[in-house]
């Protein structure tokens, strides 16, 4: 009884130290898998006019593009627009 | 992104997949053939869907182009009440994508199934509206020019107008459209006066024309007390009739973050419907048996002493008789007994809203829709009154409207008892006031009706123009029967009793159909007609601009999205030009004397149509002083729009901003100015978010109790009493409503100027053209209609204490002998009306045994009213391909009917409809539901034959209102369309 | 780094149809092909009835990427699962993979051709020149690419679908549990964690000590 406690309490802090080693858990796209045409990047584009209600950002510029998406995201949020 | 659409005309050829292949099949196989072949009632879609999404076309990788005009337009969605913002993205012409506005305060960009699906209106490609104008003749629709069709109705119409033995003027009725906008809405008003009578009406009769005369003679306006967006400054939401998620959605956008944060939500329904599946309580009621459970509620309010004393003290009158009569009448075994709800739900009901203050009672046709509507609304009313939730922030009666300006067409559109503004066409001061206001001549005016008796008698009602038509003449209070009818965008099938409808269709001389969708109408006209009838296409309000009054009273500016598609034509321009075949255009426009009230501003084609910025600010903002549309210019609402960013959500107020554009300072006013936005734009009112609030000052949307019933009643003041009175009031007692008298002996008549003294002599609040006198009253913090109590008690109704009475056709003739309906009525609404006899002659062939089942009917998400309009939209029809009844297991299983199939819906009308069974838990099992937006079958009948060619509905079916039977409310012919009887049996 | 994904807040889904009509209208997505849907669960059952969206997740780790048999799909960098129509032969393995039932396939065509396969792209289009007319006749619109956020998302009727950074809809779904006083309502949540959602009692019959104010 004692040993299977002692047991699974060693099986249990093995598991733990896995769990701490684990990497990401989200599978990292693999270019080579993909057999298809290639796509570009959202944020490689020139924003659209402001006619179009999109966001702005410079072209290439990724962080700019999140910033902003971040932000339009916040449109979900009503207490957002409720607490301004 | 598809920025490459064509330039060239108004759509473009690769818009839509399935639009494009459909054409392409077309020039082999006519729409027609096509389903008759296939067998499938789809459409377009279904074509499309057969091929491979990706295998369509080999497109080539077109850069993208920006190159052409792009303009955003501001519209307001055309569905519901709600009034959601819509930004349409346009280039050259064509709405090429639709995208949400976050800023407004109403819907945060929110949408739902309709609003989110509105861009389908400007695709012309494979398009189910109606395209030119058509005639019938010899049984078929034919293409006709505007101009035959003008000369072709005009020349009827004239004819039938002086034909001396059968005609007149009142020979005609006009079923105006809760689907105009404001001014569209005025202008008809003003159109069918000037042809001289007062037959005509829309579909707010049979909306909430029982809400609007009950809760106005309970407090003065008849509308919803404060906003949907309030709801989230509220504890408890009692919602009785009304299935917001469905026929409200974007509302339940304020309802769930309301619960959210605290506030219970119940549901009483006798279904359980996607609302109540969102509740903290459910209650299943039997439907028309709404008086009983409120007052069952009440009793316990009573009886626990949860009532606010101080407030029924100071602000209700006649609450002692109902509290009385409650506690005599209602106890928990008679409210059970009829309405089914066990007493310890209706006790956690009443304790939950008496601890839970302030709160709203919610409701919408499932209230008003009852030959006992009246009562049931008053019934509310006093529950709100009882728990003190009336005129403060959080409480009320928040009454949803249907259509997207039901609330605006009932305000100053074509009704048939009032004027704009609610001046009744009975007390001559309303015309003589609307005739300096329209500019023309009172006496030419005078001569355009039969008589001056019928110009004081309201006209028929919506609910009841196939009895104007079918009626023994000696039996109705006007000389002729009712020989042509114009449907101005209104569907048939929204109107109870079908059949006869069908009956009624056949007397008549005319027909004339205006609407953007006239099938369901069509078809039935062609069914049993060979000529009569014209086909008009109309605009939608999309294509054209004007303003639009939500639910909540607030009024939103559209801009045109998209010139009128196809021949279509606005419904001013087509108001105008018949006008002037029937030679009243110059009194329509206004033009007199050197003055024209509405100029002709260009429009499609070149053609002329009346300005609608003109009559907003010259006809309305001039006329409607008594509810205040007189504040909301088209300066101001569209300032509004610009900058719906700076309205706060909860409040409705803007806390600050300028419009870029015209400088207009926004600091204070409520979104949308809801109305009473009272006095003229430049003293700058800011509307009314909440009514008869008396914590804020008047000038700041505050006001108190109308005095619209004198100052007392058999001794009893009626006026508020000593201490209660708006924030900031000089006048700190009860005081009835201001006139020149009035503002003389208060000395504040020196306050007005000269200009002002001019008009205001000898005038009252609401009929001083200068404003003046609402100016000074509101300058001492007063409201200008009077400073008085609700009344519990209504004593000019045939119930003055709300009474329960069993709808027409009851499932338990046991509760019709406790609880009859009212005596027939020889003359109501110039007809004769059945109450009585229809009852007792139901008893008494039992048709409780033949039919045992109550049918009940209502809305579904995907689809509005008639629903021929978003039948049509296929992203919508796709959702929603059949009609449909809704069974308890046991009921479908006492009738070994399973889940899918087809089944007979039969009603004691004799007729039967043909749908197919849905069985859910959903509903009880003395209960059936079915869909009411649905046309197109006939008793198990296609009717797609009789559709004039490409403007039938992708989607049809059977429409629920060819089986309801005969009921109308007691006060306003309100139609029962909640509780009827029926049997079902396996098709 | 943001990595996209959606949530549906069964507690606020009304079953409104509202992310259908928005998709079908922002790609234009042909009759009888749904990229998302509103499912409904013990429909009309007091207390027990739940809507919920559903669409492609965009899964981190998705099984339709692992089973394609001509590797079509592809992940972006900012998380979303789009693949290559010119390459997809329209097997249908996806479909057997989805957990969500997400795959769409057009049905037969005249030539009795099985459709390729059509989903959601997270408005992300697809393998084509961005905002490009190709682009869009093949896979819909690129909203990404404008800077925007699904159209599904962005106008549903009650909020209760949240599209975009997971980070951030964490924070919003967070602070609506916050308000409400209670656990994740979430739908799966019993079958993951095998207790019940938060505090939803059977409604009918409530207790009277219930709405303290």
């Amino acid at each position: 009884m004692r040993l299977a406690l002692r047991l699974a309490l060693l099986l249990a802090a093995v598991l733990a130290l896995v769990a701490c080693s684990e990497k990401e858990q989200v599978a990292e796209f693999k270019r080579g898998k993909y057999q298809g045409k290639p796509d570009n990047q959202s944020w490689a584009n020139d924003p659209l006019p402001a006619e179009f209600r999109g966001g702005t950002w410079a072209k290439g510029d990724r962080t700019a593009w999140e910033e902003q998406i971040k932000k339009r995201q916040l449109a979900q949020h009503e207490y957002r627009r409720i607490y301004q | 992104m598809l920025l490459t659409r064509k330039a060239t005309g108004t759509a473009a050829p690769q818009a839509r997949l399935s639009r494009g292949l459909s054409g392409a099949l077309a020039k082999t196989m006519d729409r027609r053939t096509f389903l008759k072949r296939s067998g499938v009632g789809v459409g377009a879609g279904a074509v499309a869907s057969q091929l491979p999404f990706s295998m369509i076309g080999t497109a080539e990788a077109k850069e993208e182009q920006t190159s052409g005009k792009i303009e955003v337009k501001r519209t307001v969605c055309t569905h519901c009440s709600v009034g959601c913002s819509i930004d349409a993205v346009v280039q050259n012409g064509v709405w090429i994508r639709q995208e949400p506005v976050f800023d407004s305060p109403l819907n945060l960009g929110a949408h739902c199934a309709k609003g989110a699906s509105i861009r389908e209106h400007g695709i012309t490609h494979d398009s189910h509206r109606l395209k030119y104008p058509m005639k019938l003749e010899g049984g078929k629709w034919k293409k006709v020019s505007w101009d035959q069709a003008y000369d072709d109705i005009s020349k009827k119409l004239l004819e039938i107008r002086n034909d001396k033995e059968k005609g007149g003027p009142d020979a005609l009725f006009v079923i105006g459209s809760s689907k105009h906008n404001n001014e569209q809405s005025e202008l008809l008003c003003k159109w069918v006066r000037l042809w001289g009578t007062n037959n005509t009406d829309h579909q707010a009769r049979i909306c909430h024309s029982t809400t609007v005369a009950g809760v106005a003679q309970t407090w003065g306006y008849g509308a919803m007390t404060n906003s949907y967006n309030d709801e989230q400054n509220s504890k408890s939401l009692l919602f009785l009739g009304s299935n917001a998620a469905e026929a409200h959605p974007v509302s339940m956008l304020h309802t769930l973050h309301a619960k959210e944060n605290g506030c219970k939500v119940i549901v009483a329904d006798p279904r359980f419907t996607r609302t109540a599946a969102k509740a903290d309580m459910y209650v299943r009621t039997r439907s028309g048996a709404d008086v009983p459970f409120l007052f069952g509620i009440l009793h316990h309010v009573f009886k626990n002493g949860w009532e606010d004393k101080e407030y029924i003290k100071a602000r209700v009158h006649g609450m002692d008789e109902v509290k009385k009569e409650v506690m005599a009448k209602w106890t928990p075994d008679k409210v059970t007994e009829a309405c089914g709800v066990p007493e310890d739900q209706v006790f956690a009901v009443a304790k939950t809203l008496a601890e839970n203050r302030p709160g709203f009672i919610i409701w919408a046709m499932g209230q008003t829709q009852h030959t006992n509507a009246n009562a049931i609304v008053r019934a509310s009313n006093i529950l709100m009154l009882a728990l003190g939730n009336v005129g403060r922030s959080g409480g009320g009666c928040n009454i949803y409207r249907g259509h997207d300006n039901v609330q605006g067409a009932t305000d100053i559109g074509p009704n048939p008892d009032t004027l704009p503004g609610y001046y009744p066409v009975a007390v001559p001061g309303s015309w003589a006031h609307w005739a300096k206001v329209w500019n023309v001549d009172p006496a030419w005016l005078k001569g355009r009706y039969a008589s001056e008796a019928l110009m004081a008698k309201p006209g028929m009602t919506v609910s009841r123009w196939i009895d104007g038509v079918m009626e023994k003449n000696d039996a109705i209070d006007q000389d002729p029967n009712l020989r042509a009818i114009f449907f101005w965008g209104h569907a048939p099938n929204s109107q109870s009793r079908g059949l006869e409808m069908l009956e009624a269709m056949k007397k008549l001389d005319l027909m004339v159909v205006i609407d953007p969708y006239p099938s369901a109408s069509a078809a039935m006209f062609a069914k049993v007609r060979k000529d009569g009838a014209y086909l008009l296409p109309a605009a939608t309000q999309l294509e054209t601009e004007g303003s639009v009054t939500a639910s909540n009273r607030s009024l939103q500016w559209r801009e045109k999205v998209i010139d009128p598609v196809f021949e279509s034509r606005t419904d001013q321009m087509i108001m105008y030009q018949l006008a002037q075949k029937l030679g009243f255009a110059d009194q329509f426009l206004g033009k007199k004397d050197g003055k024209q009230n509405i100029r002709l501003v260009k429009a499609k084609g070149g053609m002329e149509e009346p300005s609608m910025e003109d009559t907003l600010r010259n006809d309305i903002n001039k006329g409607a002083w008594t509810i205040g549309y007189t504040g909301q210019s088209p300066e101001r609402l569209q300032a509004h729009m610009r900058n719906q960013h700076v309205f706060d959500v909860k409040t409705l107020r803007a806390k600050g901003g300028k419009d870029a554009k015209t400088g207009y300072d926004l600091t204070g006013d409520y979104y949308g100015l809801p109305w009473p936005c009272y006095g003229t734009a430049a003293i700058k009112h800011p509307g009314t978010p909440n009514l008869y609030d008396t914590s804020k000052h008047s000038m700041d949307g505050g006001h108190t109790f109308r005095a619209l019933f004198g100052v007392e009643k058999d001794g009893v003041n009626l006026l508020a009493e000593d201490g209660i009175a708006s924030k900031g009031s000089d006048i700190t007692t009860g005081y009835p409503q201001f006139d020149h008298v009035l503002l003389k002996k208060l000395g504040w008549w020196d306050e007005l100027t000269d200009e002002e003294k001019k008009e205001a002599e000898g005038k009252t609040w609401a009929n001083d053209l200068s404003g003046g006198i609402q100016r000074v009253a509101m300058k001492h913090g007063c409201s200008a209609f009077g400073n008085a109590k609700a009344r519990a008690v209504v004593w000019n109704f045939p119930d003055p204490i709300p009474q329960h009475r069993e709808p027409l056709y009851s499932p338990r003739p046991d509760l019709v002998e406790k609880y009859p309906t009212h005596d027939d009525v020889k003359t109501f609404w110039r007809l004769p009306t059945l109450f009585k006899s229809v009852q007792q002659k139901a008893v008494k062939e039992e048709m409780h045994k033949k039919f045992p089942l109550i049918l009940t009917s209502g809305r579904l998400v995907e689809y509005e009213g008639g629903g021929d309009e978003t039948r049509s939209n296929p992203w919508l029809a796709e959702l929603m391909q059949d009609n449909f009844v809704e069974l308890n297991p046991k009921t479908a299983a006492d009738r070994s009917i399973r889940n899918g199939e087809y089944v007979w819906v039969a009603t004691p009308s004799g007729a039967r409809i043909k749908v197919k069974a849905k069985v859910t838990e959903g509903i009880g099992p003395d209960t059936v539901f079915i869909p009411f937006h649905f046309a197109g079958w006939w008793q198990g009948e296609d009717m797609l034959p009789y559709y004039p060619d490409g403007a039938a509905p992708i989607v049809r079916g059977e429409a629920v209102n060819t089986a309801t039977t005969y009921g109308y409310d007691r006060v306003t012919m309100m139609q029962e369309t909640k509780t009827t009887l029926c049997e079902v049996a396996k098709a | 780094m943001a990595r996209m994904k959606f949530l549906c807040d069964a507690e606020r889904c009304i079953e409104c149809n509202g992310c259908v009509t928005a998709c079908k209208n922002e790609n234009e997505v042909p009759w009888g092909v749904n990229r998302r849907r509103v499912v409904t669960i013990n429909d009309g059952v007091v207390g027990a009835e739940k809507s919920i969206s559903v669409a492609c997740m965009h899964c981190s780790d998705a099984p339709c990427m692992a089973v394609c048999p001509v590797d079509c799909f592809y992940r972006t960098d900012d998380g979303v699962v789009l693949h290559d129509k010119d390459l997809c032969i329209g097997c249908g393995y996806c479909f057997y993979a989805c957990p969500f039932g997400a795959p769409q396939f057009p049905q037969a065509g005249a030539f009795g051709l099985r459709g390729k396969m059509d989903k959601c792209t997270f408005c992300a289009g697809g393998p084509e020149p961005d905002r490009s007319d190709a682009e869009f006749r093949k896979y819909g619109r690129n909203r990404l690419a404008e800077g925007k956020l699904p159209a599904c998302a962005e106008m549903c009727s009650t909020k209760a679908l949240l599209g975009g950074d997971g980070d951030v809809i964490a924070d919003i779904y967070r602070e609506r549990v916050l308000r409400r006083g209670r656990g994740a309502d979430l739908w799966g949540w019993s079958s993951a964690y095998g207790v019940k959602p938060g505090a939803q009692p059977p409604v009918q019959q409530p207790a009277p000590t219930r709405g303290k104010s």
